[in-house]
């Protein structure tokens, strides 16, 4: 499985990885992008199984990243693992063709519960 | 692994990272808040001071940080208020959020030290910040809360939705433990769903192609490792060279040449490694220039040029202190509150501006205000106020010479001390250390125009261009950052040229008198007496401390690059090497300090003359500015000291030269007519000859275009004296009297001599 994590913060990279190997994804590729543009750059190089991706970032923000994803054909399973949850955003994400949200602070259990009730096995 | 590794905190790699990047993202932090403050809508800026301690905030909650992420967070609700435009940010929340940036960098601090947040708290901080977020909006209206509609769960899964179909808002979404919420609320209905999305964002072309993971971090200490093993492998480089050189078939010869090409490049590449823009030092002045003018009720905007110029990291380091000092400087006395400038007619607001900027080999650092200025009149008057300048010698100064004392131990001009710049103990220490890396300082100034200091300093520490010298079949570097000119003299020259006056040399340069250091004699290579039957000698002027002085050598060999190496213990503390290099022989060539060389020299000269040189040397290490002083016997009992600046030749006539205009002697020099002075009998004094003498010892000096010729009985050395002069003299023409050799020696200030001779020379009407 291979799972493109992509956040501004390379600690908080380490650390949603760190969470995935421990909810059971510790046999999965993981790449790493730094914003929304260089996400675009891995989808284009890499097959990939999952995009897990930060709301907030410079550059491209995840959101214009799963929009451009989405217009450019890849369908690839997209979630966001942000902070920021308001209303409007879980509506921006969801019709934008996100999968699943997972707002901070989050635990090994969600991600593994959330994970699991989206069918990302 | 080294002992102090081992008791090292084992800090985990997640840890390491957020604090690199936290660190980073602060200073930019900083810049961006104090820009804000004069430009409050730049959105950019905002939204990225926000995601910055939103990272922060966020990246704690998993670190276990909670003393830190409570800072943050009330920082965090502030910077979105501000974001949203609830608030804009004036001075009083810019200062609050400073505060907690300082905070948060304290922390950091204390995780990077020990790996735990520590046990400080900041209770007031955090209620200062707290009482801001709840004021109300700028507009007078309700405070907006942008995250009101915060839901209690925080992970969703969305069923599969077209995107094309935004109007299915009554659909629900699920939390994560199948809590269901209603997204059909009124809240959720307002936000505005039907705008394009696609529209908003660039089109695929638009888009550059950025690389993830095009760099890496690397340990310092690997590239300092790197630096040294590649300077090694300079060094065998010009070994093989040297020995190709000399017999070789062509495919060594080829290689030889390969290995030569590849080395320079490699040594250019692990160079730049260590390059970093000087802009890391420079992102931290506005914060500095903004909460320094505030505290000094003064308005100053700070302009940044050349933050990409780039210089070795080493040096970067060593620069940050002097730099801050003399910005702090600069706002604190250079530029002048709003009401002076207003008086002035200049604008309320000052600028300072710092510009960098690369010049063949060096980087130049300007640091310009435009404030007041430093009025050399002033530095007279605080220099002999404070003793560091003797009254009589004020006025000979120039604006130039006067200006440098600022940098002299223990000068201030303001008006008052201040706890900003201190007590002006700290532009010597400015100027002490700019040296040590090998830079130089200067600094211009027009009163009322305002201030420039203009520093150069090397690219790089380690690989420093030098000229390559010899002296007695040893071989010795000189840096070019010291170097003035390079003369060549042969016997004609030497003998027309260059005077040794006990034991001293003095060169006549274009009119000026330069002293001579004798390399080979100074490092008892060989006797003085040896050098002067060379035929021919290379004299390389340099720039001292005190004014320019010439190193006599036996021969310039090259010009190179050079690796410096330091010096081993043994010989560390000898003041005229700074260091050591290896030549591409494999032979080991030092390199000379030139303050050192000054030094030691005029340090050696004052031993050989008189045995005695407790006085200059007791003085020397009190480090007293001290002055080249000739001293001449006038007068059957007196030892007189002329200062060497006032003089402008020495010459000699015979008694058959001198001539009679009127009951004037003169003597016919250099095409026009020069009045002869006895100095004895100008000072009241009976020559001290028994019998006519059959030459005469002239002095030269000259003032306003007029030369005059002050004869002296003889000349008896030329050596360095504090100027520490007592100043009591009822005689014209003498300064006071200073204790030179142990003797008591009175010093004439010539240019006084010399007008009021030549005022009585002009009433006779000659």
């Amino acid at each position: 499985m291979e799972i493109l994590i992509t956040d501004d913060s390379k600690a908080m990279r380490m650390i949603v990885m760190r969470h995935l190997r421990q909810a059971g994804f510790d046999d999965a590729v993981f790449y790493e992008a730094g914003n929304g543009l260089e996400g675009l750059e891995m989808v284009e190089s890499h097959d990939l199984d999952l995009i897990l991706s930060d709301w907030n970032m410079p550059e491209m923000d995840g959101y214009e990243f799963l929009i451009q994803l989405r217009s450019r054909g890849h369908e690839v399973p997209f979630g966001f693992v942000t902070s920021e949850n308001t209303p409007d955003m879980l509506q921006k994400a969801r019709t934008a063709g996100a999968m699943f949200l997972i707002g901070k602070p989050f635990t090994v259990d969600i991600f593994r519960e959330t994970l699991r009730a989206a069918g990302v096995s | 692994m080294s002992e102090r590794e081992a008791e090292r905190v084992e800090i985990p790699e997640e840890v390491v990272e957020f604090l690199v990047e936290s660190n980073e993202n602060l200073d930019r932090l900083d810049q961006d808040l104090v820009a804000l403050e004069t430009n409050p809508d730049d959105k950019d800026r905002i939204s990225s001071i926000f995601r910055t301690v939103h990272t922060i905030k966020g990246t704690c909650g998993f670190l276990g940080f909670s003393r830190l992420e409570s800072v943050a967070h009330v920082g965090e609700n502030l910077l979105s208020k501000i974001r949203d435009g609830v608030f804009t940010l004036d001075s009083q929340r810019t200062d609050a959020l400073l505060e907690m940036v300082d905070v948060v960098r304290g922390y950091l601090a204390e995780v990077a030290a020990t790996g735990g947040e520590g046990v400080r708290e900041y209770p007031e901080l955090i209620a200062k910040l707290q009482s801001l977020v709840e004021e109300e909006a700028d507009d007078g209206g309700e405070t907006a809360e942008p995250q009101a509609q915060a839901v209690s769960e925080n992970a969703f899964i969305f069923p599969a939705v077209k995107k094309d179909t935004p109007q299915k808002t009554t659909s629900k979404l699920r939390t994560g433990d199948d809590k269901e919420v209603d997204s059909g609320n009124p809240s959720l209905n307002k936000t505005q769903v039907s705008s394009t999305p696609s529209s908003e964002v660039p089109a695929p072309s638009d888009i550059k192609p950025v690389l993830s993971e095009t760099s890496v971090r690397v340990d310092v200490s690997l590239l300092d490792n790197l630096m040294d093993l590649v300077g090694e492998l300079v060094l065998a480089r010009n070994q093989i060279l040297q020995y190709t050189s000399k017999d070789a078939s062509t495919a060594l010869s080829a290689t030889t040449q390969r290995l030569n090409l590849i080395t320079s490049e490699l040594q250019e590449n692990v160079m730049k490694t260590r390059m970093q823009p000087i802009g890391t030092v420079l992102s931290k002045f506005p914060r500095v220039v903004r909460d320094l003018a505030n505290a000094c009720g003064k308005q100053v905007a700070l302009e940044l040029d050349g933050k990409d110029t780039e210089l070795d990291r080493t040096i970067i380091e060593a620069i940050k202190d002097p730099l801050t000092h003399l910005i702090r400087n600069a706002v604190d006395h250079g530029i002048e509150i709003p009401q002076i400038r207003q008086q002035c007619g200049k604008e309320a607001s000052g600028t300072l501006r710092i510009s960098a900027y690369h010049e063949s080999g060096y980087v130049n650092i300007e640091i310009s205000d435009d404030g007041g200025g430093i009025d050399p009149l002033r530095i007279r008057d605080k220099a002999v106020e404070k003793g560091i300048l003797q009254a009589e010698l004020a006025p000979k100064l120039s604006d130039r010479e006067a200006m440098s004392l600022i940098f002299a131990p223990g000068f201030s001009t303001a008006e008052k001390i201040t706890n900003v710049s201190g007590r002006g103990v700290g532009m010597d220490v400015v100027k002490t250390n700019i040296e040590k890396i090998g830079g130089s300082i200067d600094v211009v100034s027009q009163v009322s125009k305002g201030t420039t200091f203009k520093i150069k300093i090397p690219l790089t520490l380690a690989i420093v261009p030098a000229l390559i010298v010899s002296a007695a079949d040893e071989r010795y570097a000189i840096a070019q950052t010291s170097l003035i000119e390079l003369l060549r003299l042969d016997r004609e020259q030497i003998d027309l040229s260059v005077s040794v006056i006990e034991g001293r040399a003095i060169l006549r340069l274009r009119g000026k008198l330069l002293p001579l250091v004798d390399l080979a004699s100074l490092l008892e290579l060989r006797s003085a007496s040896e050098t002067k039957e060379l035929e021919s000698i290379n004299v390389v002027v340099v720039q001292g401390e005190h004014g320019p002085f010439g190193v006599l050598v036996d021969g310039v060999v090259d010009t190179q690059e050079i690796v410096v190496k330091p010096l081993g213990n043994q010989v560390k503390d000898v003041a005229v090497f700074s260091g050591a290099t290896i030549m591409g022989d494999g032979r080991v060539a030092l390199i000379l300090d030139v303050g050192g060389l000054a030094s030691t020299a005029a340090l050696n000269s004052g031993e050989a003359h008189s045995g005695e040189a407790k006085e200059t040397d007791l003085l020397e290490g009190e480090s007293v500015e001290t002055k080249t002083m000739l001293v001449v016997k006038a007068g059957e009992t007196s030892r007189l000291a002329i200062p060497l600046d006032s003089i402008d030749r020495l010459e000699e006539f015979d008694v058959g030269e001198v001539e009679w205009a009127g009951a004037a002697p003169v003597v016919q020099y250099r095409g026009a007519i020069m009045p002869l002075l006895w100095l004895s009998s100008f000072l009241g004094a009976n020559s001290s000859f028994d019998e006519a003498p059959t030459t005469y010892q002239v002095v030269v000096h000259s003032s306003s275009g007029r030369s005059v010729g002050v004869v002296v009985d003889d000349i008896l050395d030329i050596t360095e004296v504090s100027l520490e002069i007592d100043s009591y003299s009822a005689r014209l023409g003498v300064l006071g009297s200073a204790v030179i050799a142990k003797k008591i020696t009175e010093v004439v200030d010539l240019s006084v001599v010399v007008e009021s001779f030549l005022s009585a020379y002009e009433g006779i009407g000659v």
